[in-house]
C-alpha cells in the first residue's frame, strides 16, 4: 500500500473505534501535526493543547472522512490548522470558529482524475504565490499560517478593509488561474 | 472602492476560497458553513481550495510532540475506570436503566460464584452513532454469549442490523444478523473471546439476510469498544 492508502485504512479504522488504528495513526502523523500547531501558535503549551483537541475531532469525526473528497493528509493538516487558529483567535470577543474542515461537507467528492489534478495542481502553488504580487502573497501566506482576518490584513498593511478584500480575491483569481496555466 | 462584479461562478469559487482560508467572517462565513452542508458543488469547490491551500503546510518541518500529549489523548478518550462494579455502571450516562438492569443481572452471578469456579471479567460497550438515534448496550458475560438490547432507534425501512466485531489489523467479522427483537443474545465464537479487551462492536444496515459477502455493505450505524467493567 502507498502511504495514503494506508493512512486512509488507518482512518477508516478509527471510524470503526478501533483503538489500535487509532494510536497508529497517531504514531504517524502527530509529529507533521504538532508542526502545524507550533507554527500557528508559536507557543509549546498552546500547541499541545491544540493536538489534543485535533486528535479527539479526529476520533469523532473519522467516518466522516471519506465523504469529503479530500486526501488523507489534507484533512488531518486542515483540522489541526484550523484547530490552532481557531485558539489563536479565541482570545478576541465575538470570535467564530472557523470552518471545521469535512466536518459539514456532503460533497462526493472529486474523482481520482480530479484529485491527481488537484494535487499536481496544489505542487504549483508555492511559484504561484511567489509570482503574486508580494504583497498579494504575503496576504494569503498571513490568512492561512497565521490565521488573519481581512481586518488584521488591513491593519498590516494599512489599508481600508474593502482595498483589502478586492486585493486578497484579486490575488485568489491570480493563485487559481496560475496553478490551472 | 467595491468589488468588481465577479461571474456567479468565480464569485462562488472566491467564497469557497474565503471559507477554507478562513477569511470568511460573519454572516458570510455562516452562509458558507450551511452551503458545504446542501450544496454539493460548493462543498467540493472549498475541497478543492484547501488542496490547495495545504501545499502551505508542506514547508513546515514535523516536530516530535512530547510523550505526555499522546497520553493525555488516550486519556480524555479511553478514561480508565478503576472503581467498583456498581459505580461504574454509574458513569454510563444516558444509558436507559433497563439496560442497567440487564447489565446488573447479567453481573450477578459473578458476585457469588460457584466454589469450583474462577469468576471472569464482565465486558460491555454501548453503541451508537451519529447516523440516526440507533444505540445498542451489549454486555459479553462469562460464558461468552453477548447479550445485546436495542436501547433506541431501529433498522431503516426495508434493511436489516448486523453485527460486527472488529479487532486490530484484521476485517471485521461478522457476528450475524439481529432479529427485529429488543433483546437478543449472540454468541461469540471461542477464536474471538481471547480478544475481547481489544475488540469494538459495531452495527451496519445491510440488505434483507445480512451482507451478501465478507464485509459491511451499508453504513455503520452504531459503534462502541468493549470495555472491562
Amino acid at each position: 500500500m502507498t502511504d495514503r492508502e494506508e493512512i486512509e485504512d488507518l482512518i477508516a479504522r478509527v471510524a470503526l473505534k478501533d483503538r489500535a488504528a487509532f494510536e497508529e495513526l497517531y504514531d504517524r502523523v502527530s509529529a507533521k501535526l504538532f508542526g502545524v500547531c507550533l507554527r500557528v501558535l508559536n507557543k509549546r503549551a498552546a500547541a499541545e493543547d491544540a493536538m489534543q483537541d485535533t486528535f479527539v475531532k479526529i476520533w469523532n469525526n473519522a467516518d466522516r472522512y471519506r465523504a469529503n473528497g479530500l486526501s488523507p493528509m489534507t484533512w488531518l493538516i486542515t483540522i489541526a490548522r484550523n484547530t490552532a487558529i481557531d485558539r489563536l483567535r479565541a482570545r478576541k470577543a465575538g470570535h467564530q470558529d472557523v470552518n471545521k474542515p469535512g466536518f459539514e461537507l456532503i460533497a462526493p467528492g472529486p474523482s481520482p482524475e480530479d484529485a491527481a489534478v488537484a494535487s499536481s495542481e496544489a505542487s504549483k502553488l508555492t511559484g504561484c504565490l511567489d509570482e503574486l504580487e508580494a504583497d498579494r502573497g504575503a496576504a494569503i501566506r498571513g490568512a492561512y499560517l497565521d490565521g488573519m482576518s481581512y481586518a488584521d490584513l488591513a491593519g498590516k498593511f494599512d489599508v481600508p478593509l474593502n482595498t483589502m478584500r478586492t486585493w486578497l480575491r484579486r490575488g485568489l483569481i491570480a493563485l487559481r488561474e496560475c496553478m490551472s496555466a | 472602492m467595491s468589488d468588481e462584479t465577479l461571474p456567479p461562478r468565480d464569485e462562488d469559487d472566491l467564497q469557497a476560497a474565503e471559507y477554507a482560508l478562513g477569511v470568511a467572517e460573519d454572516s458570510a462565513l455562516d452562509a458558507a458553513r450551511d452551503r458545504t452542508r446542501f450544496d454539493a458543488a460548493f462543498a467540493q469547490r472549498v475541497a478543492g481550495w484547501q488542496e490547495r491551500f495545504v501545499v502551505m503546510a508542506e514547508g513546515i518541518d514535523p516536530v516530535t510532540p512530547p510523550k505526555k500529549v499522546k497520553r493525555a489523548i488516550l486519556s480524555a478518550l479511553f478514561p480508565k475506570m478503576r472503581v467498583p462494579l456498581m459505580q461504574r455502571l454509574w458513569v454510563w450516562q444516558g444509558i436507559a436503566l433497563a439496560a442497567m438492569a440487564l447489565a446488573a443481572y447479567l453481573a450477578a452471578p459473578l458476585l457469588q460464584p460457584a466454589p469450583d469456579t474462577v469468576p471472569r471479567d464482565v465486558y460491555a460497550t454501548y453503541m451508537a452513532g451519529d447516523v440516526d438515534d440507533l444505540e445498542l448496550i451489549a454486555v459479553v458475560d462469562t460464558t461468552g454469549d453477548i447479550a445485546l438490547r436495542r436501547v433506541s432507534g431501529q433498522a431503516p425501512e426495508g434493511r436489516v442490523l448486523q453485527l460486527w466485531a472488529v479487532l486490530p489489523d484484521t476485517a471485521p467479522i461478522s457476528l450475524g444478523v439481529l432479529p427485529s427483537d429488543e433483546t437478543t443474545r449472540v454468541r461469540l465464537p471461542q477464536a474471538l473471546q481471547a480478544q475481547i479487551g481489544v475488540m469494538t462492536l459495531a452495527v451496519s444496515d445491510e440488505p434483507p439476510g445480512g451482507a451478501p459477502g465478507a464485509a459491511p455493505t451499508g453504513a455503520i450505524r452504531a459503534a462502541g469498544a468493549i470495555n472491562e467493567l
